[in-house]
């Protein structure tokens, strides 16, 4: 396995820094805060933008990997002789060999590159290998049964040590009510619409390899290590990127495969997985399981949670997530297994652990406020953490309720005739987020232009129009005569794309660099305007000397004859924070006959910080939204029990919202521009899920503790419960 | 979860996307294809040709490009791989995530699951077609100026069935715009600018 950075953790700095002394954030923006269009829009709408999966280079060779169809098993031999003969085949590249394990279905076992992508697959299944099956795990019950046999080494459970706070045994002596229960979250794979995989090309001992990747830093040391070569050697690019959620951080297998293959072809190579690859192979959200016992005394204040918890994250990977989440239990305590089966590994997905942390603890949350007869909102704002920067649910929660109009809301099990019960249903979020090393170069040219470079990459939340916006911001320019350059690890470094942390390492970084430049700037030309450079100050395009001139930003600019400004700057403290507080509440609709649920709608109240570009923003919020709304009706990645095969491994079973699965969202976004910038890829997606769930529970009177949310589950319930009406 | 079927399921259309994959549907995967001039007489005499490369004639965004490629590839390999037009993605490959739509005789289809050779003789449009120079088509403004993309990868298949829908039905009810966009799956989640973009554009013409 190539060595990768796969996770990207939750990162956490002050909540609330000190203002940064040069360059902090201005007060009255022109740009900062308000809605611009993405600057990507035009060349992704028309189908010009090129990503790796779309790199043609000169004598381009296909290639497809060739992956193991057993969920555990040796391989006993591997014979390339047929599938190096086959028409177009260039070169045949085992990357296991006899005597090696596979220990999962997808795990890789031999590479062909040929002429067409065609030949490529032909080729590929003419490659034989002789296997012998081993013993494997399907599923956490089976790992955790008595009967499972010892699959990996050092044991099929890794048991963490136990979390605790308090005095449990005086917690539950005070509990007025108890309430115990199993919950639980599915696997969920990322599911990229651009399949993982790049386009590598050498030329001598430098590669360049076109990588749909979060990190183009990150990847280019992937292959460094991996190939052992310099880091020097390694070039990245990633102009565009067809979604990642986390999955995407370094070369992969296919990545080192990739590069091999055009080193011994001696000609450019196309990688790209198919989608069922995708599913098997590059990461998915681990489950999650919490046998939990909780106290709630009279009062409504919770007393003593005490669980149990296990998930699995595949072979031989983890599966922690916070939990109990956001609200305070005086005395707790919590121990966790990390269950390993013959599934592929996991990935860091979205707000990794939060949204399962989230789903449990909103869910029994309903449940202890049943218990003392309390409304959900309120018996929240009892339990809730002191509000902070960082922590403002108890003023969010009010306002997420006046949106969704909760006055309306029935006590659980919606009392009206018919088939259709209605009921809504509130959930909290949070995420760290922050800013750290980022580096930028700035250039002014004598015409006015200026060139930003930073090798962040777009991911697809806009980071080119951030980039641009605040460097156009500084300079006090329009943002026509600013260029972007970013996806490339030539630029200087940034770190990945990951937790909710690029628009904080990429703003203060080029707020600073920008601000050099601009300093840079009235330094060279102060003298022509004979004014002090302090006396100079930039705004509308304009560059004015106090109680003198002013002249235009491109009149200034010629002043620099044929030297242009050029200054590197880097991510500084005071103008990125850390910590977002997020409430949504959910309307649905469900069918007590069908047991279909639908959503009706979505309210959020969000933060992130200084809001950069409202509109990019917002839309991110909107794709949270809608990815937890997948995780709570439709995602599921189904092993079949007795083969671990993926039963699903496609974009029909492999269930994924469509247009008319949408709900009315209303976002309101809390900005809070004396933090500084945070992030928002992750908290909207955290915890729409358990919002949808305790809706479906209030419109039904039954509790579901199992996402996704099926009908099958949704009837059974009401079965339980006593039947539909 | 809808049905996907982005071209045709408008109740005044006579034949719905579906059917036109049964007509040129599986029957004819294994050898038999057909060339431009046999498509009246599909039914009744189909030529094996293949498996080898064999040499086709498509017409794309109004020209016609002759191109050579074995009879199993598909309409959307042949377009991104022979010809270099790679707006249209290959994501789910087989027909259920609409990331590969083009329009081709006027109803939006799949083009990973329709074969390049039965492609002959047909008008087929692509997102390649939409925008000349650096003027966008009114549904590619409509998409940019209410942020209905985000990392893009689905966004020509959107543009392509919401371009299909427009020209079909030019004012279209939320109602009717869902139903029509059902059949493309978007990934980062930006169903709610795409909807707005299919409920605003206006002067797109009657196809």
């Amino acid at each position: 396995m190539a060595e990768e950075t796969r996770q990207v953790p939750e990162v956490r700095a002050a909540a609330t820094p000190a203002k940064h002394e040069k360059y902090p954030w201005p007060e009255k923006p022109a740009l900062l805060s308000t809605s611009v269009k993405r600057l990507d829009g035009p060349v992704k709408a028309s189908g010009r933008a090129k990503y790796a999966y779309d790199i043609k280079r000169p004598g381009m060779l296909f290639a497809k990997v060739l992956r193991s169809p057993h969920a555990h098993a040796r391989v006993v031999a591997i014979d390339v002789g047929a599938a190096e003969k086959a028409p177009g085949v260039k070169v045949v590249l085992p990357w296991r060999k006899a005597g090696d394990k596979v220990v999962f279905q997808g795990d890789e076992v031999a590479a062909v590159a040929a002429t067409t992508e065609e030949q490529a697959l032909d080729a590929v299944r003419m490659i034989k290998v002789q296997y012998e099956p081993l013993p494997h795990l399907a599923n956490v019950e089976q790992a955790l049964g008595t009967a499972a046999p010892s699959v990996f080494e050092g044991g099929n459970v890794k048991v963490g040590a136990a979390e605790e706070n308090g005095d449990l045994a005086a917690g539950f002596q005070a509990a007025a009510h108890v309430v115990e229960n199993t919950y639980n979250t599915q696997v969920i794979t990322h599911a990229c619409l651009e399949t993982h995989g790049c386009v590598c090309e050498w030329n001598g001992d430098q590669l360049t390899a076109w990588v749909s990747t979060q990190a183009v830093h990150g990847t280019r040391e992937g292959f460094a290590k991996a190939l052992n070569i310099p880091i020097t050697n390694v070039r990245v690019i990633t102009e565009y990127m067809g979604g990642g959620f986390g999955s995407k951080f370094g070369p992969d297998v296919q990545g080192i495969l990739c590069a091999q293959l055009a080193q011994k072809a001696g000609a450019p190579v196309h990688l790209l997985l198919d989608r069922k690859e995708e599913h098997l192979a590059t990461g998915n959200r681990p489950s999650a399981y919490a046998k939990i016992k909780a106290g709630v005394a009279a009062d409504g204040m919770l007393t003593a949670f005490d669980a149990e918890t296990w998930g699995t994250g595949g072979a031989g990977a983890g599966s922690g997530y916070p939990l109990p989440y956001i609200y305070q239990f005086p005395n707790r305590r919590r121990v966790h297994k990390d269950v390993y089966i013959n599934a592929g590994q996991q990935r860091a997905m979205r707000a990794p652990g939060h949204p399962q942390g989230c789903f449990i603890t909103e869910v029994l949350m309903d449940e202890l406020a049943d218990r003392v007869r309390m409304d959900p909102v309120e018996f929240r704002l009892k339990n809730l953490p002191e509000q902070a920067p960082n922590a403002m649910w108890k003023a969010y929660f009010p306002i997420a309720a006046e949106m969704i109009d909760w006055k309306r809301r029935h006590p659980t099990g919606d009392p009206a005739p018919g088939p259709i019960k209605r009921g809504l249903g509130v959930a909290a979020n949070r995420w760290g987020g922050a800013g750290r090393g980022t580096k930028a170069h700035a250039e002014i040219n004598p015409d006015g232009s200026v060139v930003v470079r930073c090798g962040t990459q777009d991911i697809g939340v806009g980071t080119k129009t951030i980039v641009t916006m605040v460097a156009a911001e500084t300079l006090g320019i329009p943002m026509d005569l600013v260029t972007a350059q970013i996806g490339d690890s030539n630029f200087p470094f940034s770190g990945g794309s990951g937790g909710s942390t690029t628009a904080a390492s990429v703003s203060p970084a080029i707020r600073v660099t920008a601000g050099r430049a601009r300093d840079a700037l009235f330094a060279r030309i102060a003298p022509q305007l004979g004014a002090a450079p302090e006396a100079l100050s930039v705004a509308d395009g304009k560059i004015s000397a106090r109680g003198g001139k002013t002249v235009s930003w491109k009149d200034a600019c010629k002043m620099l004859g044929t030297e242009p400004v050029a200054v590197d700057g880097e991510w500084e403290a005071g103008l990125s924070a850390s910590g977002t507080t997020g409430v949504q509440a959910a309307e649905v609709e469900v069918d007590v006959e069908t047991g279909v649920t639908r959503v009706k709608r979505i309210v959020c109240v969000q933060d992130m910080g200084l809001v950069v570009d409202m509109k990019t923003a917002t839309t991110q919020i909107y794709g949270g939204i809608i990815s937890c709304v997948n995780f709570a009706l439709f995602e599921d990645r189904i092993l079949d029990r007795n083969t671990a095969q993926m039963v699903n491994p496609d974009m029909e079973w492999y269930r994924i919202a469509g247009m008319s699965d949408i709900p009315q969202i209303d976002v309101r976004v809390m900005n809070q521009p004396e933090r500084g910038v945070i992030g928002i890829g992750e908290p909207p997606a955290v915890s729409t899920a358990a919002a949808i769930t305790n809706a479906v529970r209030n419109a039904t009177g039954v509790t579901i503790r199992s996402l996704p949310l099926t009908p099958d589950k949704v009837l059974a319930a009401l079965e339980r419960a006593g039947g539909t009406n | 979860m809808a049905k996907k079927d982005p071209g045709g399921t408008d109740a005044a259309e006579t034949v719905s996307r579906r059917d036109f994959f049964k007509t040129v549907g599986v029957g004819s995967l294994a050898t038999s294809v057909l060339t431009a001039a046999d498509a009246e007489a599909q039914a009744t005499a189909p030529r094996a040709v293949g498996p080898g490369d064999v040499p086709i004639r498509l017409t794309i965004n109004g020209r016609a490009q002759s191109l050579t490629v074995e009879p199993r590839m598909t309409l959307l390999d042949a377009v991104r791989n022979e010809l270099e037009h790679t707006g249209s993605k290959r994501v789910c490959d087989r027909g259920s995530c609409g990331a590969c739509t083009m329009i081709v005789d006027g109803r939006a289809i799949y083009s990973c699951s329709t074969l390049a050779i039965e492609s002959q003789g047909k008008n087929i449009r692509t997102i390649e077609g939409l925008s000349s120079g650096n003027t966008l088509h009114p549904v590619q403004q409509a998409f940019w100026e209410h942020d209905g993309l985000m990392c893009g990868f689905c966004t020509p298949g959107f543009v392509m069935a919401t371009v299909a829908l427009l020209e079909k039905i030019p004012n279209p009810t939320p109602e009717q715009a869902r139903k029509h966009l059902d059949g493309n799956i978007c990934r980062c989640g930006t169903y709610v600018g795409v909807l707005q973009a299919a409920l605003t554009t206006k002067g797109v013409a009657r196809g």
